[in-house]
């Protein structure tokens, strides 16, 4: 079975006839942890931090969160000293044939260190008016290595 | 509730320059990098970019063996939507390379 077979089993349907806005639509669910989109909190508080697993799925394919939840910065790293490359993809770009394709990003790592003086590929979005605006949910990270860590954190202002 | 989605992936290029979107998309964030691996130095502009780098606002390097990615970054600093990806250009020096484009709108669900 193949990530886009795996995906279209986790929804429930065929993922060859989901149209992109559908897949949205299925994947859109109404309730979400923490403060709702848009809010603006007074109080900087990380509710992602350090080494993030997505041992979890079979394929290595994971969204940052299963539920929605909206934060107003996120950072994903390459571990360094770890091999892989990293991609990230949104959830509807996941309705493509080939999950590492599909990616809006993909990050390299600097296993050695030897290159730019050590800095690892790095991947940042943050909301310009400090608004809990992002949805982790929405953010798939998909290491080229099965097991592998990107380093991830999140900022939510509650 | 207003919410900033993500959307993009890699875009292909052929022999000349080509918009990231054939159809009028406005976003908030957009970010275009080398796909890594591939061996085309990418270049960036508006829609009078041309192959020799006339006009490029970005020219980006790929990156051959690990570290950070080269890469084009703009957002608009007032959190709105401003920015029409229909009217950004690329143009991949290796054709049939795909640049990868990675940008975020905001949105009311």
């Amino acid at each position: 079975m193949n990530r886009r077979e795996l995906f279209g089993k986790l929804l429930g349907a065929g993922a060859a006839a989901v149209t992109a806005s559908s897949l949205e639509a299925v994947i859109t669910v109404p309730s979400y942890n923490g403060p709702p989109g848009g809010s603006r909190g007074s109080k900087l508080v990380a509710v992602m931090s350090g080494p993030f697993s997505t041992a979890s799925d079979p394929a290595g394919v994971l969204n940052l969160t299963q539920i929605p939840q909206f934060v107003t910065y996120v950072r994903i790293q390459v571990h360094p000293g770890q091999h892989g490359k990293v991609a990230l993809a949104s959830s509807i770009l996941f309705d493509y044939p080939n999950a590492a394709d599909a990616a809006f990003a993909e990050l390299w790592p600097n296993y050695d260190g030897s290159m730019d003086n050590g800095r690892s590929d790095t991947w940042i979005m943050q909301d310009v008016n400090w608004q809990n605006t992002i949805n982790l949910a929405d953010i798939y990270v998909y290491p080229e290595i099965w097991g592998e860590t990107p380093l991830v954190t999140a900022y939510q202002l509650v | 509730m207003l919410v900033m989605s993500p959307s993009g992936g890699p875009v292909t290029v052929s022999g000349a320059p080509v918009p990231l979107l054939s159809r009028s998309w406005m976003v908030t964030k957009l970010t275009i990098k080398p796909k890594l691996g591939q061996w085309s130095k990418i270049l960036v502009g508006g829609p009078d970019l041309l192959p020799d780098e006339s006009n490029a606002i970005a020219v980006l390097y790929p990156v051959p063996d690990g570290g950070e990615a080269d890469a084009f970054t703009v957002q608009d600093p007032n959190g709105q939507n401003s920015i029409d990806i229909s009217q950004i250009y690329v143009y991949a020096t290796i054709p049939g390379d795909t640049p990868l484009a990675d940008s975020f709108y905001y949105r009311t669900v």
